[in-house]
């Protein structure tokens, strides 16, 4: 009995660290300048981070202990919370998690794969160049996590087909597999579509009354971006795991042919292109009207209508708890505007900075995205979105240019395991190496921020 | 009996296997060979599932499939166990999720009743904890870990005995070295080390050890004991009294010739959790295989 309290004690740690913080700061003096109810909402912000940090429990749990202690901390009363916890943006997160397993469970990679070959033949550079283009192209608008668990198995075959044991492919895997993972989590920032975070920016500009993006106005100010992060991530990549193979001949060939065994495309693929293509276009040039949530909702009915995906496969494969979490997290960052707590952590920030200089422009730019790249390498990225995005809006300076900036530098999950579903899904290859993720990881997170800075400086964002 | 090896790699788990089997033939034991994968966060975990489905569809095994398939080879080819190939088995490795983070793994059209495989993904000890507690097995067998923590947490949280199969070289010749005094613990270990010996074929040195010099009678009782079953067995044995810190004598007297079987500490819990105790200090140090009797 004693022994399982101390395995339980051992196993929650972080649990109990959380809550004894949470006692203390709740027992400590309100600070100056912020109301009781701004002062709860960041120590509910502060618990929620040390609980998707340290996993101590499932991380949806950690999304219905945002929503009771709203309550129960006297922040808003059990109405405001619901409200402030389904939103468009949650309908988008939900509706994207079901898309992504309609459209991998069509087995659409088969035709990618012959897709990529044909356009890169068979020299390796050309192939890496290829897997980090189009992922980047796909991600944009179906989401990162799909198009990685669409690539995945192509890229893992061509190095299956290309080596003789696991030793002497370990670099060509590591290669590929980056390729396919830091193609895909790049590739997010392209649309509004490709990623939970951009949407919950786009929610929060349009909430606080700062401005009304459109699908097409996101598109413009984050696809220069996209365009010169590719050739240069493909160079870091090539450098940091060069590989013996230059080119892959026989292990294109061999592809082709398993690729080939096949058949020719079928018409529930063809259904599920020219579907996805509708919902593209819905976000496109209705989404003003209906929001990006509905339009993808409607999709996913859609697929389902058609038989294109059975509803038990949905069910199983989509992340509830990932959209429980979410949508939690937007609630709280709903609150920490409406407390006012987010503006007092913007200019306490602010204080800082004018400690160090007068001209803060830069270096409040910067704050904004290092603390968006390292708390999207720890926490999520769209949780980092949905906490950060309240405060950077509010840290003056023009807020379509610092939010734009923090959604996009939410995306440079490089670093860690951890850092986001598409780095953990090519480590469940069991091919990639922990350390490889810093290896390459750091170089890219420098060149991403650069790109970030240079575009927003040169290209009209605002 | 029931035991469970724990496996991570094929370049570190062959000592831990041969080892792990050899003891449980002795036992008569019937073996599960469990390896534990890394733990995939809550967040990732529905992506790397649709991910890991595609996966399959292309021919690809789950990580650690192949550890165990090399491990069962490893086990066929040793002649551990005596697996039947048969054209109704399964047409490939397949795995059938038992939920918790746990699948069992069968492999293509392979039969054998002499030893179950389980693949897990997860925090280690939590894992083992998991699976000792399900199949309720008697000892488990694992290979030596570089991490900290690893030896207390074995100790202090899994419910079955432990054998840490700490640098075994299959070379060598080795010695059983069985650790005595008055606890209640004492008299399981011994009898383990008995059918330790017996699969080894060893001599066995029960040592007690006194911090002062002086035995007191409960020690020569349990060591006298010991070595009349010992030699009712037909083991040679020979009785060792030696007087200093236990966990630096036990260890000098094994030595890495040696393999140490003693009982696991009666002492409170929490008192283990803070304090530590005579077998952690004692694997946490030694040179030589180590089976903590529980």
């Amino acid at each position: 009995m004693l022994r399982n309290l101390i395995f339980w004690i051992t196993q929650k740690r972080w649990l109990l660290f959380a809550v004894l913080t949470g006692l203390v700061l709740y027992n400590l003096e309100t600070p100056g300048g912020l109301t009781v109810e701004g002062y709860r909402t960041l120590i509910i912000v502060v618990l929620t981070i040390i609980m998707i940090v340290f996993e101590p429990v499932p991380l949806p749990a950690v999304g219905l202990m945002i929503l009771f202690l709203q309550v129960f901390m006297g922040i808003d009363d059990p109405n405001g919370v619901a409200k402030s916890f389904m939103s468009d943006a949650v309908f988008f997160i939900m509706g994207s998690l079901m898309l992504a397993v309609a459209i991998v469970s069509q087995g659409l990679d088969k035709r990618l794969a012959l897709g990529i070959i044909r356009l890169t033949g068979n020299k390796t550079w050309r192939i890496v160049f290829g897997f980090v283009a189009i992922s980047a192209f796909l991600s944009s608008f179906i989401g990162e996590h799909t198009v990685t668990a669409m690539m995945m198995p192509v890229g893992l075959t061509l190095v299956r087909n290309a080596g003789i044991d696991k030793k002497g492919t370990a670099k060509l895997a590591a290669l590929i597999l980056f390729s396919i993972a830091y193609g895909s989590a790049m590739g997010s920032i392209g649309t509004p579509s490709g990623g939970g975070r951009n949407v919950i920016m786009m929610s929060y500009w349009k909430d606080f009354g700062i401005v009304d993006i459109t699908y097409l106005g996101w598109m413009k100010r984050a696809y220069p971006i996209l365009i010169l992060e590719i050739p240069l991530a493909v160079l870091i990549l090539w450098f940091s795991f060069r590989p013996k193979q230059r080119i892959l001949d026989s292990a294109v060939r061999r592809l082709k042919i398993q690729v080939k065994k096949s058949g020719s495309i079928t018409g529930n693929e063809i259904s599920a292109i020219v579907i996805f293509i509708f919902v593209f276009l819905g976000w496109v040039f209705l989404s003003p009207y209906f929001g990006l949530g509905i339009i993808a909702i409607t999709g996913v009915f859609i697929y389902i209508a058609f038989g294109l995906i059975q509803w038990d496969d949905l069910n199983r494969n989509t992340n509830w708890g990932v959209i429980l979490l979410f949508g939690a997290a937007i609630s709280l960052g709903v609150q920490m505007q409406a407390t006012g707590s987010a503006l007092w952590v913007a200019e306490s920030a602010i204080n800082l900075m004018k400690m160090v200089s007068d001209d803060i422009s830069t270096l409040r730019w910067l704050t904004a995205v290092l603390l968006a790249g390292i708390l999207t390498n720890l926490l999520s990225n769209a949780a980092t979105v949905a906490v950060l995005g309240p405060i950077v809006l509010n840290m003056g300076g023009d807020p379509l240019f610092m939010g734009f900036s923090t959604a996009i530098a939410s995306s440079f999950a490089y670093l860690t395991v951890v850092a986001s579903p598409t780095c953990m899904i090519i480590y469940s290859s069991g091919m990639v190496q922990k350390s490889d993720y810093l290896k390459a990881g750091w170089k890219m997170f420098i060149m991403s921020i650069t790109i970030l800075f240079i575009v927003s400086k040169f290209w009209a964002v605002s | 009996m029931k035991f469970l090896i724990a496996i991570g790699s094929q370049e570190f788990s062959g000592p831990t296997l041969r080892m792990g089997m050899q003891v449980a033939s002795a036992f008569n034991a019937s073996v599960t060979v469990v390896k534990v994968g890394p733990k995939i966060s809550d967040y990732s975990a529905a992506h790397v599932r649709l991910a890991q489905e595609r996966m399959e569809k292309w021919n690809f095994e789950r990580p650690g499939v192949d550890v165990l398939e090399w491990a069962f080879n490893f086990l066929a080819e040793n002649k551990y166990i005596t697996p039947t190939t048969i054209e109704s088995g399964f047409p490939q490795n397949t795995l059938i999720d038992t939920g918790n983070n746990r699948a069992k793994v069968y492999l293509q059209g392979t039969v054998c009743s002499d030893v179950k495989l389980i693949l897990r993904s997860g925090d280690t000890i939590a894992e083992l904890r998991n699976e000792v507690s399900m199949g309720n097995f008697d000892v488990t067998i694992i290979g030596a870990s570089q991490k900290r923590r690893m030896a207390h947490d074995l100790i202090q949280y899994l419910d079955s005995s432990i054998f840490v199969v700490n640098q075994y070289d299959p070379k060598k010749s080795y010695g059983l070295l069985v650790g005595v005094d008055d606890s209640p613990l004492t008299q399981k270990a011994v009898k383990y080390g008995v059918r330790v010996s017996q699969a080894f074929g060893i001599k066995v040195d029960i040592l007690t050890v006194s911090k002062t010099g002086t035995f007191r009678a409960g020690y020569k009782k349990a060591a006298i004991q010991a070595a009349k079953l010992m030699r009712r067995m037909g083991i040679r044995c020979e009785n060792l009294y030696k007087k200093g810190d236990p966990v630096s004598v036990i260890n000098n007297t094994a030595g890495d010739d040696h393999i140490i079987v003693m009982g696991s500490s009666t002492k409170n819990p929490l008192v283990k959790f803070f304090t530590g105790s005579k077998p952690l200090k004692v694997m946490q140090t030694c040179k030589c295989p180590i089976l903590i009797v529980k």
